[in-house]
């Protein structure tokens, strides 16, 4: 299978005022394979939309690429003129964001945002083909042909986040990046959306990055998770494996957070302490404040990577399942 | 549609209340016009005779027959058969002649300098917002900011020693006196070349509007839509014109309906810097003279042209702001 992206020892830090900087995105690196659904979790301002946003250029300062490559179908567009780069934004990755509320031009309709989307990346200049084109992808995501003409006022929330959809998949990109897609929406049109997304997948065959803090949606679609933790990708595993065998404390403690949906009723343990300021980067393991898991070498040693059967982990002390091995 | 005729009606009310503090006012103050032009009369020739003061009176209207409410009836009635009364100062034309001579040229002056500000400053501020914390921000937004904030009257009277003085540009009217132009063009030349300092100085009276516009271009600028918009991949251009200026430039048109009414104002204290013949000017020469007639004319004539500019201020906006025009299609129902 290609790798659709590949995303090596990216750091992004946000420059402060004083000259010095916050680094947000420390040494991450992650593949997505073609057809293929990684899913990034971790707590607000762990990176998350850093890494979405940088992937397609959109980060703006303060906010800087500071180390690592970032290669999409194979092209490092980090180092791609503006020109280009603007070319490879919507027509090989596309980006579902966070505010569907907001994220439409509010004095221009559907049809015409369709048009720009083809006219500037020299799809057709005809505005009869771009209106075909729009009308198709709007059914596939089920709005009537109709709502074409429509503001993006007269849309409602859950319309307008199908209507960004369609749109981020009017150029059939490669890869798909979904932004906390449905955090704006209530649950039961969340898992509707995300369930329609999820099957254009499979009809399309692109590959999908899905952000958000709602592990539990996560397990449900993804194949893969990364579960991300003060910058840093703390584990990552097959879906199965995050959700039965977690191997960093921090992934269990995410997990044990969201009640699940079937079975006995759990007390819901959670995770003490608040998310690591990281302008204060303590020595050693970032998670070691909140750990329950914490011995001495937490606070010395940063801990390696160490990789498992189907993804990796970073942790002193990882969590056993002993009663399972026997 | 329903907002239009609401806007309308809204309009008219403003109208009328306007004619009615325009007829009531200057009757509430001491001493009348008549009064002050017999005053006049008597300096030059000594004594008059009641006979003369009746007919003066009777002829401007002033005479104390008529009860209050049934001239000001008489008086709406008059304003829209066109008989706006009869001027003293400029005596014997009537008020609504010179009220439409003066008129044509304010409004070739304030619309000439607020179409030319309007585009020169929200292309600056355009460009500003776009560059925000570049040099050139910080030159046009403070240089626009103090240029805009010298009172009128300095700003117009050091351009008037400097380029007028100094024998560069004339130093008073609207066409050179006198003269008979051979051609239009020549005519537009002639005009062009008397209005250019007081244009300069209303313009740069009307700088700030670059501060206003930037303010606005940097809050859409930060929206998610315009995130999503360099996401899709669209040019530049596109993304500073149509989505942020797009977004940026529907308060600055509610705005400029208001820039007008200052426009307006300030046009009084131009116009008689430059001496040049509007609106301004001949109401300062009525106010001198006690010329209520011509006052009242003046007003009512810059309340009409306020609330055209208000109007079509709002049809624009309506025409803009799709949102605007769901909240009307909704008033319909």
């Amino acid at each position: 299978m290609n790798e659709v992206l590949k995303v090596e020892d990216l750091c992004v830090d946000y420059i402060t005022e004083n000259g010095g900087y916050v680094r947000a995105v420390d040494h991450v690196s992650f593949i997505i394979k073609e057809g293929q659904s990684l899913g990034l979790a971790g707590e607000s301002g762990c990176g998350k939309s850093t890494i979405a946003y940088s992937l397609m250029g959109l980060h703006r300062p303060p906010a800087l690429i500071s180390n690592g490559r970032i290669f999409l179908n194979g092209r490092d567009i980090l180092s791609l003129p503006q020109k280009e780069l603007r070319a490879v934004r919507w027509s090989e990755v596309s980006m579902v964001f966070q505010s569907a509320m907001n994220c439409l031009n509010p004095v221009v309709t559907l049809e015409k945002q369709f048009f720009e989307i083809y006219k500037y990346h020299h799809i057709t200049k005809n505005r009869a083909e771009a209106r075909e084109r729009a009308i198709k992808l709007l059914n596939l995501v089920g709005i009537p042909a109709e709502r074409i003409t429509d503001y993006p006022h007269q849309l409602s929330g859950g319309m307008r986040q199908r209507a960004i959809i369609a749109m981020a998949l009017a150029l059939n990109p490669k890869l798909l990046i979904l932004d906390e897609p449905t955090t704006a929406l209530d649950t039961v049109v969340q898992r509707e959306i995300l369930k329609q997304i999820f099957d254009l997948k499979n009809q399309l065959g692109f590959s999908i990055l899905f952000i958000t803090h709602d592990i539990s949606l996560m397990m449900e679609f993804c194949d893969e998770v990364a579960i991300m933790y003060a910058g840093k990708i703390v584990e990552q595993a097959d879906c199965k494996t995050i959700l039965h065998r977690p191997n960093h404390p921090y992934t269990y403690g995410l997990k044990q957070s969201f009640p699940s949906l079937r079975g006995e009723i759990h007390y819901m343990e959670g995770i003490p302490g608040v998310p690591l300021d990281l302008k204060h980067i303590p020595q050693g393991c970032r998670f070691q404040a909140r750990c329950n898991k914490i011995t001495c070498i937490c606070k010395e040693k940063e801990p390696v990577r160490s990789n498992t059967d189907s993804g990796f982990y970073f942790c002193h002390n990882p969590l056993k399942y002993e009663e399972e091995q026997k | 549609m329903k907002y239009i005729s609401k806007r309308l009606g809204f309009y008219l009310v403003a109208f009328f209340a306007a004619v009615a503090l325009n007829f009531f006012l200057p009757r509430l103050m001491p001493g009348n016009p008549v009064q002050m032009y017999l005053a006049e009369m008597s300096q030059s020739g000594g004594k008059i005779d009641p006979q003369v003061i009746a007919s003066v009176e009777q002829m401007f209207g002033y005479d104390g027959s008529v009860p209050l409410i049934q001239s000001f009836f008489h008086y709406v009635v008059n304003i829209f058969k066109g008989d706006w009364g009869v001027s003293f100062a400029y005596y014997p034309q009537t008020v609504l002649g010179a009220v439409q001579r003066a008129m044509g040229w304010t409004i070739f002056l304030m619309g000439t300098s607020l179409i030319i500000g309007f585009i020169v400053n929200n292309l600056l501020g355009i460009l500003v917002a776009w560059k925000r914390g570049s040099r050139l921000d910080t030159t046009l937004t403070v240089g626009g900011q103090i240029l805009a904030n010298i009172p009128s009257a300095i700003t117009a009277l050091l351009l008037s020693f400097w380029l007028c003085y100094s024998g560069v540009f004339p130093l008073g009217y609207a066409v050179t006196p006198l003269y008979q132009p051979p051609t239009v063009w020549a005519f537009i030349k002639d005009v062009l070349y008397h209005a250019a300092v007081p244009l300069l100085a209303i313009f740069s009276t009307s700088l700030g509007g670059i501060m206003g516009m930037r303010a606005n271009m940097i809050n859409q600028l930060g929206d998610d839509y315009i995130v999503m918009g360099i996401a899709k991949g669209l040019p530049e251009h596109k993304i500073m014109f149509g989505y942020g200026a797009r977004n940026a430039l529907l308060p600055v048109v509610t705005s400029l309906a208001m820039q007008i009414g200052f426009m307006l104002g300030g046009s009084l204290i131009i116009e008689q810097v430059f001496n040049y013949p509007g609106l301004g000017k001949i109401m300062v020469n009525a106010i001198n003279r006690r010329d209520y007639p011509l006052m009242q004319g003046i007003l009512l004539m810059t309340t009409i042209i306020m609330l055209s500019a208000n109007f079509l201020a709002d049809i624009s906006v309506l025409i803009l702001d799709p949102r605007t025009r769901t909240q009307s299609m909704k008033g319909k129902k």
